[in-house]
Formats: C-alpha cells, structure tokens, sequence
C-alpha cells in the first residue's frame, strides 16, 4: 500500500499558478510589486486566498516579501516552467499520478471503484473523490454504472497513436492557418530558451522528462494559438493524453534532438508571420514523428510490423 | 581502389531486431569517424535507422500486406509455432528450423533483382551483411562485402565447436545424430538456394551452410569470456573478433515502484518471444514474490497484462543497452545481441532460449560461468525463483562479469568493426 503524503490544497496552488500566469501576461518583470488588491482583482478572487498563494510562492522563492513594500516578484518569469516545476504538488494531484502511473504499468485494470483505491493508496475518501473528478476532467476516465469508473482509452498501444497522429495532422495545421492565429510571444521566447538549452545537452546527459514537457508546451502554444475556441478545446484535451506516462518511452535521443529542431524552426516560421510555412513544416514534424517501428520480426519470419509511433 | 575522405558504407541487416540494432552501432562508429553509412533495410523496418540519423533505402516489395492481413500472419505464425519454442532444439528442426530457412530463402529470392538494381545505383565503397544467407548481389557488388557473424560462433564450422544451432557441447556424444538430421531437414531449402546461386553465377556451398565467409572481412561478434578454441583457427587477416558490438541509446530513468526496493532485473524475450504472454504471466507470479524489482519488455502486448505485481513495470520497448547497465540480472532469449550487451556491462545472464542460436548461446552461457540456462517449459515456480535469487546471490560470478566488462569497455567492438571496414576500403 502507497500512503498519499499531505500536500497543500488545490485551491491555493491554482491560485498561485494562476497568479504566475496573470503576472507573464502583464509583462511583471523581476522585482516588480504584486499588490494583493491588484492581484486579487486580476484573479478574480478575494484577498485571503490571494495571501495564501503568495504565502505559498515566497516559500519557494518566487516571491519575495518586504515589510515595506509588500510582496514583489523574485524571479524571471520567462523562465516560467522552472518556477511550475518548482511549485508542490496537491495530495490528490500525487494520487492521480500514482494511478495513472499504475494504470500505464497495467496493475490496475481497465475499472476502479473508490474502494479498491482508497485501501490500495491508503487515501481517504475525499482525496480518492477528487483525484477521480481530475481524471474525469481531463477526460482520462468516465463514470460506470455503480460505484466503478472506467480508464479511457489511452494512446499507449501502436494502433491508439496512428490515431492519434491522424487526428493531430487534421487539425494542429488548422489551427495555424484559421483566421486570427496568434503566437504569445512570450511564452514562445521561454519555450525556444528550453529547446536550445536541452539541445546544447550532451546525448548522455538528455533529459527525456524535460523534452516531454517542451514537446507538450510546443504543441499547446499552437492550440492555445488558434482563434477557434474549439479547435483549442480539443486539442488541448487530446495533448492532456501525452502527459501519461509511457508515452515517450523508447525514443532514442537522436530523434528526440532532430525533434527539437523540428520544434525551433516551426518557431521561427511562427514568428516571422509565414504561417502557411509554419503549418507546412509542422505537418512534416509529425509524419516523421509517426514513423514505424517493426512490432515483431525474427529469423526468417517476414519483416512484419505494427504503428510504434514516436513523441515529436 | 581510390582512397575516399567520406566512403559510402551499406549495412544491409535482416529484418531481426538483433541484426538491425548490430550495424546500428557500427554505423555510429562508421560515422563518427567520417564515413556515410546508409542503411538497406526490408519495407518492414523503415523508420528504425531513420530514427538514429542515418539514410535508408528500402528494398521494394512486390506484394505489400494489409494492416488485417498483418495481423492474421502473426497471429497465425504465433499460434503455429509457439509449441515448437519448448521442443528442445534436435525437435525444432522440421517443425521450426527447416520451415525458417525456407522463407529465409523466400527473402533471398524477393531481394535479388531489386538488391543489384539499388546497389548499382548507389556504388557503396562496402557492403556489410548482417545475416545468414548470401545474397548474389553482393558479389557482384563490385565493392568488398563484409559479413557480420552476429548469431553464434557456431555459425562458422569447425571440429572444436558444437553443430550451428544445436545447443549442444561440443564433445555431446548426440552431435552427429543432430548433424544428419539437421541436414536432411534443411535438404529442400538448401536445393532452392543452390539454384538461386547456380543463376547468378556462384558455386554451391556445402550441403547445410548458406552463407559463405566472406573473402575480404568477417567480423565475429564473440567477446573473449565466451570465444572458442578451434581446431582450425580463423585467419586473423579476414576474422576479425570483436568485443561485442552494443550502440549507443539514451539515458534510461529507472522508474519508481509502488515496491521500490531490492535488486533489479530486466526481462526481455526480443519482440517474437513478448508473444508468448502465457510464459510471461507465470513469472510475473513469481515476481510478485520476489525481493527484487523487475523490468519486462512486453512489446505491443501491454493490455493482455492485468493485476501486474507492484514490483513489476511493463513497457512496449527499452533503450535495452541503458536499462541493463542499470540492471542486475538479465532474463533473455539467448539473442546475441542480449548475450552481448549482458557480458558488456558486467550483468549475469538467465537464459531461456525459444529458438535459433538462443540455444547456443545458453549452452556457452553455463559453459563459461556467465550465466544460466532455463528451459522454457517444464520449470517449477520454486525452480525459477531458486535460479533467479541463486544468480543475483552469485558474488563469483558477478566479480569475474564486471571484470570482463571494464575489458569490455576498454575496446568496443563497435569501433574496431568500424576500424576494420574503413582499413578494407582504404586498402
């Protein structure tokens, strides 16, 4: 049994998330103050959990306090991934990556129930209840009839990531080219700092888990990019898929640095408004990214094969 | 010859992942010391030599399968032969062995036209073949050829050394009861090769051997722990042994277990041997019992897996050189490929050999103190978790492995394969 250590609430690490958020987008740079009735304001919240979460931002660093000034930012917030990576985990947000982790190596089944988790991670009800509402909302799970809920299809299997790929082919070009794209600027700085940064790494220092998470910021800036408020929604719920573990497993680094490239020079093309380039060029990036590997071969038998695709 | 700075090397592995992943590490070595090596690979394994950087060039096929009449094949293929995997090997012959070299003649037939089509079109500086049977084209390639012995020594006959795919010592009394039997199995395909041959111009081989040493390089992939003592010792101007021939793969993140503690042990079966699921589930029961933590290569077969134990972790595919030099046992087939890469990095072999030189190589294994042999079938769950803890508990054995390795490490095969090439076509 896995016991679910205690983590600040949910509510309070939204919040500070979100704070972050509001702050890149109004440009705060190093230092700048971050007023509570401001911040409150912006968030759309009151001041107490504002306190909270700028409690919960100084503990790490990203937030400084001044007796007389206030709260102030203390970091640069280009850099916005360091300063997610660095922010705590919920208990249930923990729960729902240990199930997710126990889904993908199959010692779950395909059905849970409250029951099973709650003894088999030690968890209480409420925290079982709200990492189940988390996978239910990022469309991982659906409610059965009874008291079971059932893991949906996850593109972990050869055939699930053809799927997969088609679907992204349609619509990730789309988004591009719909009338009114816009790249956030910012956030496409600190992604092509990442890339760069990751690639100037040598092969034996590649660090698989950091690609993972560019791979998946790369791809949301293009869906979040897109004017169509649908074509954002479901392709941001479909890259939610990518996020489970298992789906980047067995790539070699030298794909994974072609990728990278691949991910800068769509970039460029983005930036420099050549939209239809951009979207040609990412087309290419995810063909290569579908290419197959052999599922089963051996003497004499006929090179025979199945879909294995590859993270872009 | 005219001395080139960047010569064009063809690697043309069979369509086993063994083979393929072979010449991609002397590839890597080709590379980077200068030459362009390019890849001939069957329609089945384009994207795999893609995905390491290097150029590919398929070989058309007339009669591409549909993605149903894929599966059917396999599945049809699995449930012929999965019963033959736990005969012993003299019982593999017609069932197994003879069929096999019948298609591996299919394949040599397919690929001769387009193979000299592509290779008068390309004029690599060298050919390596990674495979067991010849392919006419190569010689008459116009450029050396270089043959991989990427099987088993026992490819290469000698007096010394047990028959080619018999799992016997090379002293076993039964040895010339396998030979003719082997032989007789073999008759058919062996006929159809020699008139393949006879068309293209090339003299017959013995009754029973498909491909001949090459007469300008042959490199054995025979570290010296498990290399033999021949009656006839190989020219060391054309043999060239190499210390295992393991690519380069990215760094592996051993991941967390819900029973996080204890040795680890990685179990891989080659993508042919992940289809005999049956196999796999019972030693995952006897895992859960286990204090030891346990990697399995289960190929595309994850959702046939349910209730695995909290000490297991199942995926599609490892970088299999990284994961077993973060391991502390290999539980394997017998591969070549995974013989080598467990000698590499110092790590004792289990090995439960289905097919072809899996049987060899388990013999030499027990031969040479570098690991053991199971048989597939018949084991009980006491015998299987007795022989794993006895291996990892073996202070002796893993003392003499980590040795070996750092000797190992000291000369990678994959360089002195590329050093090889690069002297012939520099010649």
């Amino acid at each position: 049994m896995q016991a679910v250590a205690r983590r600040p609430r949910t509510n309070h690490l939204d919040l500070a998330q979100r704070i972050l958020d509001v702050a890149r987008q109004c440009g705060f740079e190093a230092g700048a103050h971050l007023p509570e009735q401001q911040i409150a304001s912006l968030c759309n919240v009151s001041r107490t959990p504002v306190r909270a979460a700028l409690r919960l931002l100084t503990e790490k660093g990203v937030v400084r306090w001044e007796a007389e000034s206030g709260y102030r930012l203390a970091v640069d917030l280009t850099n916005q991934a360091t300063v997610a990576a660095d922010l705590p985990s919920a208990e249930e947000d923990e729960l729902v990556e240990m199930i997710l982790r126990d889904r993908s190596a199959r010692r779950l089944d395909q059905t849970v129930t409250i029951g099973a988790l709650m003894r088999r991670y030690g968890a209480e009800r409420k925290t079982v209840l709200k990492a189940l509402k988390k996978l239910t909302d990022e469309n991982l799970l659906d409610r059965a009839p009874g008291q079971a809920w059932l893991f949906r299809r996850a593109p972990d299997d050869p055939e699930a990531q053809g799927e997969s790929y088609e679907f992204r082919l349609l619509l990730e070009p789309a988004a591009i080219l719909g009338p009114g794209f816009r790249l956030d600027g910012t956030r496409a700085a600190a992604l092509r700092q990442g890339m760069e940064t990751l690639l100037a790494l040598p092969d034996a220092a590649f660090d698989i888990k950091e690609f993972q998470r560019l791979d998946i910021d790369f791809h949301g800036l293009i869906a979040d990019g897109a004017a169509n408020r649908f074509v954002t929604d479901s392709l941001s719920d479909h890259l939610r898929l990518r996020r489970l573990p298992g789906t980047y497993a067995g790539v070699n680094v030298f794909r994974l640095k072609q990728s990278l490239r691949e991910h800068l020079t769509i970039l460029d093309q983005l930036e420099s408004r050549q939209y239809e380039i951009a979207a040609d060029l990412l087309r290419v990036h995810l063909r290569l990214s579908r290419s197959q590997r052999p599922q089963a071969a051996s003497r004499g038998a006929p090179a025979l094969f199945g879909m294995i695709s590859r993270p872009d | 010859m005219t001395r080139k700075a960047s010569p064009t090397i063809a690697l043309f592995p069979e369509a086993s992942f063994g083979a393929a992943l072979n010449c991609v590490g002397i590839a890597q070595a080709l590379r980077a010391r200068g030459a362009r090596p390019v890849f001939i690979c069957h329609a089945g394994f384009s994207g795999v030599f893609a995905d390491y950087g290097f150029q590919e060039y398929q070989l058309p096929t007339d009669e591409p399968l549909t993605d149903s009449e894929r599966q059917s094949y396999w599945q049809a293929f699995v449930r012929r032969h999965l019963p033959h995997f736990r005969l012993s090997p003299i019982d593999q012959l017609e069932t197994y062995v003879a069929p096999t070299w019948e298609a591996i003649v299919d394949t040599a037939v397919n690929a001769e036209a387009p193979l000299r089509q592509l290779l008068a079109r390309l004029k690599p500086d060298a050919v390596v073949l990674d495979n067991v049977i010849m392919f006419p084209a190569l010689a008459a390639a116009g450029c050396p050829w270089v043959r991989v012995v990427s099987c088993a020594e026992t490819e290469l006959p000698d007096a010394n050394v047990p028959p080619y795919l018999s799992g016997l010592a090379a002293d076993d009394p039964s040895r010339e009861a396998f030979e003719v039997r082997y032989l007789a199995a073999v008759a058919p395909a062996h006929d159809r090769f020699s008139r393949l041959r006879a068309d293209a111009g090339l003299a017959p081989l013995p009754k029973g051997l498909f491909l001949e040493a090459s007469p300008d390089l042959n490199l054995l992939l025979t570290p010296t722990i498990v290399r033999r003592q021949r009656a006839e010792p190989l020219d060391p101007a054309r043999f060239v042994y190499l210390e295992g021939c393991v690519r380069s793969e990215g760094p592996f993140d051993v991941p967390v277990f819900p029973r996080n503690e204890g040795p680890l042990v990685y179990l891989s079966f080659g993508s042919l041997g992940a289809m005999d699921v049956g196999l796999i589930e019972r030693m995952l029961a006897v895992f859960d019992r286990l204090p030891a933590r346990f990697i399995v290569n289960v190929g595309g077969l994850r959702d046939t897996y349910r209730a695995v134990p909290d000490n297991v972790f199942l995926d599609a595919w490892f970088p299999q050189p990284s994961v077993v030099a973060k391991s502390d046992l290999f539980i394997h087939h017998g591969g070549n490929n995974s013989f080598c890469e467990a000698l590499r990095f110092g790590v004792p072999s289990l090995i439960m050999p289905y097919c072809w030189d899996g049987h060899d190589n388990a013999r030499r294994a027990v031969e040479t103190g570098v690991g053991r042999h199971l048989s597939r079938d018949g084991w009980s769950d006491e015998e299987l978790e007795n022989i794993i803890l006895g291996l990892m508990a073996d202070g002796e054995m893993r003392f003499r492995l980590k040795e070996n390795a750092a000797t190992m490490a000291r000369a990678p095969g994959t360089d002195a394969a590329a050093e090889a090439i690069l002297a012939l076509v520099r010649t």
